[in-house]
């Protein structure tokens, strides 16, 4: 083994672009006060330099990562290697915190900055629970609350974001036969541009944080403190991570699927990957215009949304609803696609209704666009939309019946185990099944006349939330640990989180929809005693710090785990999915040469079948037989 | 029983070796003495020429395996009429094997009945019986009934338990509103179907968790069932008509909550940041309380002077947000008081710093007691500073300036009319009527050193004139 000369710290790419951001942020500082100066006005305005500062030191964060620099090139004419890796010589921690154009690496830069995020929500969520826990302020004063709600609301979203680019950039290339994804480069782009856009909603702390939720509504956001630009920008850059990452799934999935995997012999992962990508690729766009109309309120006096100048405030939630609505099957879709993946494996039999099931995401994808407005069923549009939308919003049960249905019909006398994945799984299914069935009283209007902006809602979400991301998410992490490192978690471990993890999510999300009906609004720092909800809030904060504390209890495994956990056989679930005919830890370039499908992905229980053949044309050994037949007589 | 004389012979016919040979060591190993592996035959003819060279007792086929036409082979066996016994086995179904008895064992059962096969009788009846050729299903339909039906059982108690054992808990406030009684009956049925749906999926999940486990050791898959396109179809269409009926439930209750009374009493409702008003324009009555007179329907027209809020008592259920813009975005909402008491109303739209404590008192009078109400308001006082301490509150002052020297979010008003005050551009001034009046029509103008220029714009947009100098009379008189 060669040595590796020592990396220096300005070879990271982290490291470089935090470096980029700082110039970044000063360079654009510098044009305002520049253009101030030219244009004979005072030189610092804070607002107008923060975002331009913001904006550069977005593209400077990217720059210094490296992760331009070929297709700089290209633009310079220039050819550059057909690497498949940005910097070979980083090894180890170097080489996650800088660009490679590999997409496990990539996948694994998702996932553990989705975890990263997932903590630093956790912990916000944590900090205003406790001051919730009896009524007037203990600790917590309101505009700090509205700020620590708000970041919370939004740093799970982009964790959400991220967890679903992990799982849909590491799986779809290995799940269908390729070597990479369609666009290397892209992918780390994709990736890199999230970094900045989170520092960015950190920044909020320090400019005067924000008090309107992660909603934005205007006129209250067009007069918010400036953490409320730096908020629009972090989430306006997470969005171009969505674009281009859904582009480069769905240009993958189209042409770069093996020989012999039609549409309906793909692993059903891939289709929701698929959907879901769909819905980034076109819905992303309209959060960002809404974001961006605010701040051009707010930086050139336009006036949307405000409805003194002629504006329209209605006008900002349909827009933003527009894209949050189909956001919320982004953040599921690909989590019910672990469900699906899973549940064949550990039930040793095929996917009910297969062909069912994977049209299913594209039909929750289909009508998750035209529901947005059921959020908006109080706030005083046109009164004619409410009785469609909610027509449009309680079908969308009918597809997700449909996979509810299909995953009962795959676990009925089948053979089931239950190692820390399928326990997940199975988790999964009865929270996600808890928040979907706490939606229809909300897509009805009369009903929803009451619970909107109330804590049922917030049970709604985060029931929806856990059982279609976080809890699929864990499920992920653990069953594919074994391939991603080579290693096998501690299943002791893996089950106390779960254990400690399932009863205290339904604790609180009972506990949340008890007190919203009951009239507990939302987004308070502060609630009426005469409510009589003291004791329920004492429930769920309870609650919250044993999930957090399962949460630490997977860390710690996943740590533990990857640098002494046993080593793993190469497919100790015996799953027929081809990744899983690879060996563990996964080779460099995945495939040595392409697979060819020869049966379906799911025939578990039809002897002799198989889903893939790792090397075809190669004659394939025979299977034993007994002694010679006797001459054919009569057979 | 009689013994049998001899050691019983057995033939194992199976196209793959493991079967076969799995099968001769267990018996071998089991029966010692009592059993003889004549021997293994992988074909039919082979098994049929087996059959009468070597004169077995039992016959074991793999049930299996395609190479081995069991249904030929029991109908070619029966009309030899040889007294003998087949046992049909699958490696991959360890719940039934079928013997050729017309019983169906359990495969745990096949141990006893391999124990107690060499001291049985050949049933002979069954034997000669031409119909057993039939093919028989490894898994009996009866068997998937039973684990339907009583699955199906539990989803219906668990679904009971759950209606009923829920309600027993008021789930709601008390119902205080006309508007509330369509609502309550459509929130009703939804928990009903909730329940119902809750436990149909749990119950078969926990009850396949509970049943359908992996035995330990066993490696083998579950039976490949792929699907069944009548049930996706009954599964995609029935809850398609239940979410269409629900709709149109759901249509009819909204329609009845907005049931109009032509004589409905109007009152304003204007939310400012952070405190209502209620004006009622009928009557000349500005309160800080919203008063209505039970079993009459209100018409409130909403609207905010600054963000968006929202109106709701929770015992009213109904709600609606109050926007900003004037009168093209008043919005109506009609409520009928149906029980004498006190609510409050809370505003349930995030809008900013105070949203939290953004409520008011919301009292529901008899008529009498609302007549009586209204006539103590109109008669207005004759002193200016109380007019001016009722405009303080009216006008929501009281949110961000205290009376006794504390500070909220603006300055506080003890004292400072003839002051001296320092200003955030540095300079300085005194509190005089002129600077008052302006402060108040025109907050921005001036901001006191230290403070927020937080007071909204058009908070003063319909007082006269007489009423800002009321509130001037009011904060002279603070010393």
């Amino acid at each position: 083994m060669s040595e590796n000369p020592r990396v220096g710290i300005f070879q990271v790419g982290f490291v470089r672009g935090v470096l980029g951001l700082i110039v970044g942020m000063l360079v654009g500082m510098g044009v305002v006060v520049g253009v101030r100066l030219l244009m004979g006005l005072t030189a610092w305005k804070a607002e107008p330099a923060w975002v331009l500062g913001a904006v550069f030191s977005v593209f400077g964060f990217v720059l210094g990562t490296g992760v331009l620099d070929d297709w700089i090139q290209w633009a310079k004419g220039e050819e550059t290697p057909d690497h498949p890796e940005a910097n070979p010589n980083l090894k180890g921690w170097a080489k996650f915190l800088s660009v490679s154009y590999d997409h496990k690496v990539i996948g694994i830069q998702y996932g553990f900055t989705a975890l990263v995020l997932f903590t630093l929500a956790g912990a916000y969520a944590l900090t205003f629970r406790t001051e919730l826990i009896s009524p007037a302020i203990q600790f917590l004063q309101p505009g700090v609350f509205n700020t620590t709600i708000s970041l919370h609301g939004i740093v799970m979203i982009g964790a959400m974001l991220l967890g679903v680019g992990a799982m849909s950039n590491y799986l779809v290339p290995l799940m269908i036969g390729a070597n990479d994804m369609a666009f290397p480069r892209l992918n780390a782009f994709a990736f890199w541009i999230n970094v900045p856009a989170a520092i960015l909603l950190t920044l909020t702390w320090f400019l005067g944080g924000f008090d309107t939720g992660w909603t934005g509504y205007p006129p209250l956001s067009a007069r918010a403190p400036l953490g409320m630009q730096m908020f629009f920008l972090g989430v306006y850059f997470i969005g171009f991570s969505s674009i281009f990452g859904s582009l480069n799934i769905i240009v993958t999935i189209v042409k770069m699927r093996a020989r012999g995997m039609n549409y309906f012999r793909m692993p059903i992962f891939v289709w929701t990957a698929f959907a879901t990508a769909i819905i980034g690729l076109t819905a992303t766009q309209f959060i960002g215009l809404s974001f961006q109309m605010v701040m051009f309120e707010r930086l050139f006096g336009m006036s949307f949304f405000d409805p003194i100048k002629g504006g329209d405030p209605i006008l900002f939630q349909h827009l933003f609803w527009f894209y949050s609505h189909p956001a919320v099957y982004v953040f599921i879709l690909t989590g019910l696609g672990v469900i699906s993946e899973l549940l064949p494996v550990f039930a040793r039999k095929p996917l009910y209704g297969y062909r069912w099931v994977a049209l299913s995401s594209f039909g929750i994808a289909l009508v998750g666009f035209l529901v947005w407005a059921h959020h908006m069923f109080t706030s005083g549009m046109a009164a004619y939309l409410r009785v469609p939308f909610m027509y449009s919003t309680l079908l969308v049960a009918v597809p997700t019946g449909v996979k509810f249905f299909s995953w009962v019909a795959t676990i009925w006398e089948g053979k089931l185990s239950f190692e820390t994945p399928m326990l997940f799984v199975l988790g999964a299914i009865s929270i996600f099944l808890l928040g979907g069935l706490s939606g229809p009283p909300n897509g009805v209007v009369a009903t929803d006349l009451h619970l909107q902006d109330t804590y049922w809602i917030v049970g709604h979400f985060h029931a929806t939330m856990f059982g279609g991301f976080v809890f699929p998410f864990f499920a992920a992490i653990y069953y594919w640990f074994p391939k991603l490192t080579g290693r096998m978690y501690s299943e002791r471990l893996g089950k106390i989180h779960f254990y400690l993890m399932l009863p205290a999510f339904y604790l609180q999300s009972l506990g949340q929809m008890q007190v919203g009906l009951l009239g507990m609004r939302r987004r308070i720092a502060d609630y009426d005693p005469a409510l009589g909800l003291d004791f329920t809030h004492l429930l769920i904060t309870i609650a919250g710090y044993l999930i957090g504390i399962s949460v630490l209890v997977a860390f710690y495994n996943f740590w533990m785990s990857a640098r002494r956990g046993e080593v793993a056989v190469s497919n100790p679930w015996r799953s027929r999915s081809p990744e899983w005919q690879l060996p563990s830890p996964l080779p460099a370039h995945n495939y040595d040469q392409p697979f060819e499908v020869v049966g379906e992905p799911y025939d578990y229980g039809l002897a002799g079948s198989q889903f893939v053949n790792m090397h075809p044309g190669v004659p394939q050994p025979e299977m034993p037989v007994g002694p010679a037949p006797a001459p054919a007589a009569a057979d | 029983m009689p013994t049998l004389p001899r050691p019983q012979r057995v033939l194992i016919a199976s196209s793959h070796a493991l079967f076969g040979q799995g099968l001769r060591s267990l018996l071998q190993a089991r029966q010692k003495a009592d059993v003889e592996v004549v021997g293994v035959v992988s074909s039919l003819s082979e098994a049929l020429s087996a059959l009468n060279r070597l004169n077995p007792d039992l016959v074991i086929v793999d049930y299996d395996d395609e190479r081995l036409n069991r249904d030929e082979f029991l109908a070619r066996f029966v009309e030899s009429e040889k007294k003998l016994r087949v046992v049909l086995l699958s490696l991959h179904n360890g719940e039934d094997a079928i013997v050729y008895d017309r019983r169906t064992l359990a495969a745990s059962q096949i141990d006893e009945w391999l124990e107690a096969w060499p001291n049985a009788e050949v049933n002979e009846k069954t034997l000669s019986d031409g119909e057993e050729t039939k093919r028989i299903a490894l898994n009996p339909r009866r068997n998937h009934m039973k684990h339907l039906i009583i699955a199906g059982i539990l989803v219906v108690l668990v679904t009971t338990l759950l209606i009923v054992g829920m309600g027993q808990v008021n789930l709601l406030p008390v119902q205080a509103s006309a508007q509330a009684v369509p609502i309550d009956r459509m929130f009703d049925l939804e928990f009903k179907v909730i329940y119902f749906l809750f436990a149909l999926i749990v119950v078969l999940m926990v009850y396949s968790i509970v049943v359908f486990r992996r035995k330990p050791g066993d490696t083998s898959d579950a039976a490949h069932v792929e699907g069944n396109t009548s049930l996706e179809v009954a599964w995609t269409i029935v809850p398609l008509i239940t979410v269409l009926a629900f709709s149109a439930l759901g249509a009819n209750a909204l329609a009845e909550t907005q049931r109009v009374d032509p004589t409905a009493m109007e009152v304003n409702v204007i939310g400012s940041q952070w405190s209502w008003r209620f004006e009622y324009p009928e009557l000349g009555i500005i309160s800080t309380e919203l008063r209505l007179p039970v079993n009459k329907q209100a018409l409130l027209h909403l609207s905010s002077t600054d963000v968006i809020h929202s109106f709701w008592v929770p015992e009213f259920r109904v709600k609606q947000d109050a926007l900003p813009g004037g009168d093209v975005f008043n919005r109506d909402l009609r409520i009928t008081p149906t029980m004498i008491g006190d609510y409050k109303v809370r505003c349930a739209e995030l809008c900013g710093l105070q949203h939290a404590y953004m409520e008011s008192p919301v009292i529901v009078l008899s008529d009498v007691d609302f007549e009586l109400w209204v006539a103590s308001q109109t008669g207005e006082s004759a002193d200016p500073v109380e007019r001016g301490e009722k405009w303080y509150t009216a006008y929501g002052c009281n949110a961000c300036h205290t009376l006794d020297g504390t500070i909220k979010v603006g300055p506080s008003w003890k004292g400072i009319y003839g002051e001296e005050g320092r200003m955030a551009d540095g300079s300085s001034l005194t509190v005089d009527d002129a600077y008052l009046i302006e402060s108040i029509r025109n907050p921005a103008a001036k901001i006191v050193e230290g403070f927020p220029n937080a007071m909204p714009a058009n908070i003063a947009e319909s007082m006269t004139d007489r009423q800002v100098q009321d509130i001037i009379e009011f904060i002279k008189s603070l010393k």
